[in-house]
């Protein structure tokens, strides 16, 4: 009877033969074909990159594609001494530096190095030509990566770089090899594991003089998923050329689909010369400038709002019941705390006169205000900048972290062992002293106010599902965000109104200009929006550092943005 | 002293143990000697260390390692969630966890902790009472750490966990119907195992099927082992001159892969005395199961067979195709020294059991 150990004592054995048995098949009946094969390794494994997926616009152009490029490589083993002399004449290389990219890091044995990335085609075709005197060394053609329309959607497209040796170590074999590139800013950066493919390769049997006898296996490399983006290429572009020469953001939000038809930032960039290696020098200039052109100056630069921030306020004090639209304060070009306290003025020297809360957001007075301030506690107005998305993270694809910040009462304490003082709180209730805000945020402000208090999440990339959030309206009553939209309208279409320079002829506009003052420069000014004011379609923000007065740079703009999108609109339809 | 030391020791099993260790050093050497590294020496310090442990183990008594099982279970566990946190990325994958100088394994301490603690738990169930029970929270019990290691993700180790508790359960003496109720609950397991596996695992598993379909990772790998292997044909290319392993065709030869250069360098031949020396140890272990009547004992020799047994196969088999390329040492000859050190302790409590042997 077989027990159940001799049962696994036949197996354990049983194995050990099979072993056995497989160890004579592969040494000793097929060892002289595998010998053979050993023999100067006649076997090359040619890696075939994945060429990246492209990156397309809301109407299928073009934003990030590839363009073919001519790099010269070598596979050192094959190349013969004499091959240096001549390719270092060809190349205008130094001798050195070949041998040095020769035996620089390779993934494995016999693997092409790269000599001299992106050569111009006619150099390619000389190498060619000249191949039989140069053994081991060809040309490949590989995809590199070209952004069209270079500096017009740079902050949002970003640019790719090289792998580091640590990144290589570290990441899949299948999908980066050593002279990959990977995403390092932007939608290149965040999407870059859907941008990129497989690679593949091609396994030959060579012989001894390095010419190919026969594939062996093939894998065809699988090329990456493109990504759409809801931007507006055409729009994009024409907000670039008028905010240029100028520190300024532009952002546009089709608030029907919460995706962004433009977000502009000036100065940009070309990110074409992240890809090309012989760019070097541009690309150490590009960091030395003083005015930052990688900076996104909507999403990661935080400003004082100024009078924009007012809408807070206002929707604070109305909110805790502390004033109606209907609530009266007089303004005489002067406000004062209590008889002992520093003078404040308003900006408008002669003062508004009696006035309500949309005469108030219309003049934009600071005096009334105050008064609002006055009735509320800092904590009251960061609540409610808190419950308007202000300071709170982004939730973009391309960035999460806000740097904006909006002050309270606790913070004063543990930052600076002080109490809050009421005259801090007035400098809030404007926009000013210790607030700061993204023009990203202040967007997003405007959208829910546009929304009667829908939380909008606005989004870049048109295929990504809806990201889903906690709830679906902020905790504001519809009634009060209804007031500061008719405040709005009046900043814009009224005699009075601080925006009206933004006015348009073919709709009505809301919005709220602001002019943070932000010494010893001239101030930065604002404006922010939704068009038009009945069933909105766009939300908008405008900014421009030092750009002085919102009601004129700021608003200048927004008529020039808003007709331009009617232009480009009223083609579409036609 | 010394001969109160060796008494009890069953010396054809430390004889194979030394001769495999030794032929690990060699190799280890051949592989790496124009490698910085010192990885002979090294690992000559982890072989000193290990017969340390292989003598000292059954001093203590495989008994009080049983009964400290599921603590020693429990602390590899904590281990194996560390590694998920702290771990050290290579190549996509997280198995390392550094303290200072020394980088462990925790998947190496995890076999035998869930050993030890399947034994002890089985042991202590006598397969006469309900079975139902007993099984399922065995089989519970080894598959907490086999879905952590498969996280990681290191489907080599955590497939060795599929033999030794199958051989653990039939050991014990699980009825047929239960055996085949594991079989069937591992045919469900390996849709849900494929969900959890990185695109380079399911690749790998792919390429084992068909060579041809990645030449450029494991595919390549695969047929480099191959003609390493081949190439060294009956008789070798003799030591230090294996030309596919010594040019790094192969890679990590002086660990996972150190079967091509025994192979190449030291042909069918070698191959043989390496398959011959594990086959002597199995003999070793056998006799000593064939001498205790403790089902635990029987349940732990076992275990510790199939998994050196499943070692073997998977690091030997995947040179010749046999077996899809997995990073799993080959035991007592692969360098590391958590490997080593884990396979000496197995191995000293099956010297234990030999000590404590019933004598008629």
């Amino acid at each position: 009877m077989i027990t159940r150990f001799s049962f696994f004592q036949w197996m354990v054995f049983g194995l050990l033969l099979v072993l056995g048995f497989g160890l004579f098949h592969t040494q000793v009946v097929r060892g002289h074909y595998y010998y053979e094969l050993s023999l100067r390794n006649h076997i090359r494994l040619i890696p075939l990159e994945a060429p990246r997926g492209q990156v397309f616009d809301q109407k299928r152009r073009l934003l990030a594609t590839n363009r073919p490029s001519y790099n010269v490589v070598a596979i050192p083993e094959d190349v013969t001494p004499e091959v240096y002399p001549r390719l270092s004449k060809l190349l205008q290389m130094s001798e050195k530096e070949l041998r040095q990219r020769m035996s620089a890091g390779r993934e494995y044995p016999f693997a092409p190095a790269m000599i001299k990335a992106d050569v111009p085609q006619e150099l390619a075709f000389k190498v060619e030509e000249r191949r039989p005197e140069l053994p081991g060394v060809s040309i490949r053609v590989d995809g590199i990566r070209h952004y069209p329309y270079g500096e017009t959607a740079s902050h949002v497209i970003g640019y790719i770089g090289a792998i580091s040796r640590h990144e290589y170590d570290s990441l899949p074999r299948d999908r980066f090899g050593m002279n990959s590139t990977i995403g390092r800013a932007g939608i290149e950066r965040v999407f870059d594991d859907v941008l990129r493919g497989w690679r593949g390769g091609e396994q030959i049997e060579v012989n001894a003089r390095g010419e190919l006898v026969k594939v062996l296996s093939n894998r065809k490399p699988e090329p990456g998923s493109d990504v759409t983006l809801t931007l507006d290429l055409e729009f994009q572009k024409r907000i670039m050329e008028m905010i240029k020469g100028l520190h300024a953001s532009v952002a546009v939000l089709d608030l029907e689909t919460e995706g962004l038809l433009a977000l502009a930032s000036a100065p940009a960039y070309d990110p074409n010369i992240f890809v090309s290696p012989s760019a070097n020098e541009q690309r150490l200039a590009l960091l030395k400038v003083q005015d930052s052109p990688l900076l996104d100056r909507s999403l990661h630069a935080a400003y004082p709002p100024g009078s924009v921030f007012k809408l807070v306020t206002a929707l604070a004090g109305l909110e805790t019941g502390k004033i109606t639209p209907q609530t009266r304060f007089v303004c005489r070009g002067t406000f004062r705390l209590g008889p002992k306290a520093k003078v404040a003025h308003c900006w408008f020297a002669e003062g508004h006169g009696s006035i309500n809360l949309y005469e108030a957001l219309e003049r934009s007075c600071n005096v009334y205000f105050f008064n609002v301030a006055k009735r509320l506690s800092p904590d009251d107005i960061a609540r409610y900048a808190h419950e308007l998305g202000l300071g709170e993270p982004l939730r973009l694809e391309i960035a999460n972290l806000a740097p904006g910040f909006i002050p309270d009462s606790a913070w004063k304490k543990s930052r600076f062992k002080q109490p809050w003082y009421q005259g801090e709180t007035m400098n809030m209730a404007i926009g000013q002293g210790y607030v700061q805000v993204t023009p990203f945020e202040i967007l997003r402000l405007t959208s829910i106010i546009a929304k009667d208090g829908r939380i909008v999440v606005p989004h870049l990339v048109s295929q990504d599902p809806a990201i889903k959030v906690e709830r679906s309206h902020v905790a504001i009553h519809e009634q009060n965000l209804n007031a500061i939209k008719r405040g709005m309208l009046q900043v814009v279409e009224s005699d009075y109104g601080t925006g009206q320079l933004a006015r348009v002829d073919f709709d009505k506009l809301a919005g709220k200009t602001g002019t943070a003052q932000a010494p010893p420069l001239k101030a930065h000014s604002w404006m922010t929006g939704f068009f038009p004011y009945k069933n909105p379609k766009l939300a908008f923000v405008v900014f421009v550092e030092h750009g002085g007065s919102g009601g004129i740079t700021s608003a200048r703009l927004v008529k020039q943005m808003l007709e331009t999108w009617k232009d480009l609109n009223a083609t579409a339809i036609a | 002293m010394l001969r109160r030391l060796l008494k009890g020791i069953h010396f054809p099993l430390v004889f194979s143990v030394l001769g495999l260790a030794a032929v690990g050093l060699l190799f280890i050497y051949s592989a790496s000697f124009r490698d910085a590294g010192d990885y002979e020496a090294k690992q000559l310090f982890w072989i000193i260390l290990g017969l340390v442990v292989l003598i000292g183990v059954p001093f203590i008594g495989y008994r009080s390692f049983l009964s400290i099982s599921f603590l020693f279970y429990i602390l590899t566990l904590i281990l194996l969630v560390l590694v998920d946190f702290f771990g050290n990325r290579h190549l996509g994958a997280q198995r390392w966890l550094e303290f200072g100088p020394v980088a462990i394994q925790p998947s190496e301490f995890a076999k035998l902790g869930a050993l030890l603690a399947v034994v002890n738990f089985l042991g202590s169930h006598h397969p006469w009472e309900g079975q139902t029970k007993t099984v399922s929270i065995a089989v519970l019990l080894l598959a907490i750490p086999f879905f952590l290691i498969v996280k990681q993700p290191d489907l080599g180790t955590a497939l060795l966990f599929i033999p030794m508790s199958i051989v653990m359960l039939y050991l014990w003496g699980v009825r047929k119907r239960f055996l085949v109720g594991v079989f069937g609950a591992l045919a469900l397991a390996v849709p849900v195992t494929w969900g959890f596996l990185k695109g380079y695992q399911k690749k790998r598993l792919l390429v084992f099927l068909d060579p041809n379909l990645d030449p450029l990772g494991s595919g390549y790998t695969a047929l480099q082992a191959k003609i390493a292997v081949g190439s060294g044909g009956l008789w070798g290319k003799g030591y230090l001159s294996g030309t596919q392993s010594q040019l790094h065709f192969v890679p990590e030869h002086h660990t996972d892969f150190i079967f091509c250069v025994i192979g190449e360098e030291w042909g069918f031949l070698g191959s043989l005395l390496v398959l011959c020396l594990y086959g002597f140890l199995f003999h070793s272990i056998f006799l000593i199961m064939q001498h205790t009547t403790d089902v635990k004992a029987k349940m732990l020799c076992g275990g510790v067979l199939a998994l050196f047994a499943a070692h073997i196969l998977i690091n030997v088999g995947m040179t010749f195709g046999l077996m899809p390329i997995a990073g799993v040492p080959l035991p007592l000859v692969s360098y590391g020294g958590s490997s080593f050190l884990m396979n000496c302790m197995a191995l000293g409590l099956v010297l234990s059991v030999y000590r404590e042997r019933s004598i008629f």
